[in-house]
């Protein structure tokens, strides 16, 4: 229940600012929608050790998104491109395995995707401090009909190394 | 007839999340407004074919037609363009035609070549521009959006997502239909 207190605050704290970045980043969109919010939450990791950054997001329903290996290289993939300060050394993002989907209209394709919650994994090794880790996720979205336009949802991951 | 489509047309519902909304909120209260087109003159427009050749839709005046809007990265509409395909084909005698115009442009005409290629498409399939969307999505960005056109040049039906198979073929004789009267 706490966690998901938690999850909604970070939701709504960083729902207004990642919805201003996207009208910044997008060429002229008319309305900018965002289909993948971010959690935003504090995070700890052992100074100078290796340690492993959650990066929560959320996929509001009724939409879907590709995952990080959609079944078709047609499909735009999910990716997250990270930009850090020298005193953070970043490994590979894991991301997670996706879930089988099909429309209803086309049961014999399966496609993977991410739906409601899904979590990005970053190991980390920091020195002592409080650091940042800026991000872009790149993701497109589908409901059970229609898709949508590629989007990018700006992401700003607050840590401290103790 | 017409009550019957605005029935079907209201049972086609879009969700579309608003960013000034929580998540609970933005699923529960979007639907798809209703295309002002509906009734009214399909807009021209000209465009350009993955031949480099400009297509306008007069060159389709006196045919029933659909004008469809896809995308490459848009699962549902590679559902739904075999299908368009093989109405193009069983309803040639009556005259109609597809013309498939192609939303995110920008990825190049290789990469919508191959993807039209692969889903068996013969129909033109042109690339849109800012002038045709704003004519006939204004800010809408679902995908696929069908725009179903009469010989007489008036837009008579609208979708927007992947309906049935038989609902889309029904569409198109009504548009062949419609045209006739």
């Amino acid at each position: 229940m706490m966690r998901c207190a938690v999850l909604l605050a970070g939701i709504l704290a960083v729902l207004a600012g990642t919805s201003r970045a996207q009208i910044v980043d997008m060429d002229a969109p008319p309305k900018p929608r965002a289909y993948v919010l971010y959690a935003a939450e504090a995070q700890t990791v052992p100074a100078g050790k290796p340690g492993v950054l959650q990066l929560r997001f959320h996929v509001v329903p009724p939409f879907h998104i590709n995952s990080h290996t959609p079944k078709s290289e047609l499909l735009i993939p999910t990716t997250l491109a990270l930009e850090h300060g020298d005193a953070v050394k970043a490994g590979a993002l894991d991301y997670p395995a996706g879930q089988p989907y099909s429309f209803s209209f086309n049961p014999s394709e399966k496609l993977d995707v991410y739906a409601g919650d899904f979590t990005l994994k970053l190991p980390v090794t920091a020195t002592a401090g409080e650091h940042t880790v800026d991000g872009i996720l790149k993701y497109q979205a589908c409901d059970n009909a229609s898709c949508y336009p590629p989007r990018t949802l700006p992401v700003k991951v607050v840590f401290t190394a103790k | 007839m017409a009550q019957s489509a605005q029935m079907r047309q209201a049972n086609r519902v879009t969700l579309i999340p608003d960013t000034t909304k929580t998540p609970a909120a933005a699923a529960d209260d979007s639907i798809a407004p209703p295309s002002p087109l509906r009734g009214k003159p399909a807009p021209a427009f000209t465009l350009m074919d993955l031949d480099g050749k400009k297509v306008s839709l007069s060159d389709f005046k006196g045919h029933p037609l659909v004008v469809n809007f896809w995308g490459t990265y848009c699962a549902p509409c590679k559902v739904e363009m075999p299908w368009l395909q093989e109405f193009s084909k069983k309803y040639a005698s009556d005259g109609f035609e597809v013309l498939g115009v192609t939303y995110d442009a920008e990825v190049g005409k290789d990469t919508i070549a191959k993807d039209a290629q692969k889903l068996g498409v013969t129909y033109p399939v042109l690339l849109s521009d800012s002038k045709a969307e704003k004519a006939y999505l204004s800010d809408s960005e679902v995908l696929p959006m069908s725009f179903y056109v009469d010989k007489t040049g008036k837009v008579i039906e609208v979708t927007a997502g992947l309906g049935p198979k038989d609902e889309l073929e029904a569409k198109v004789k009504e548009t062949i239909a419609a045209g006739a009267q």
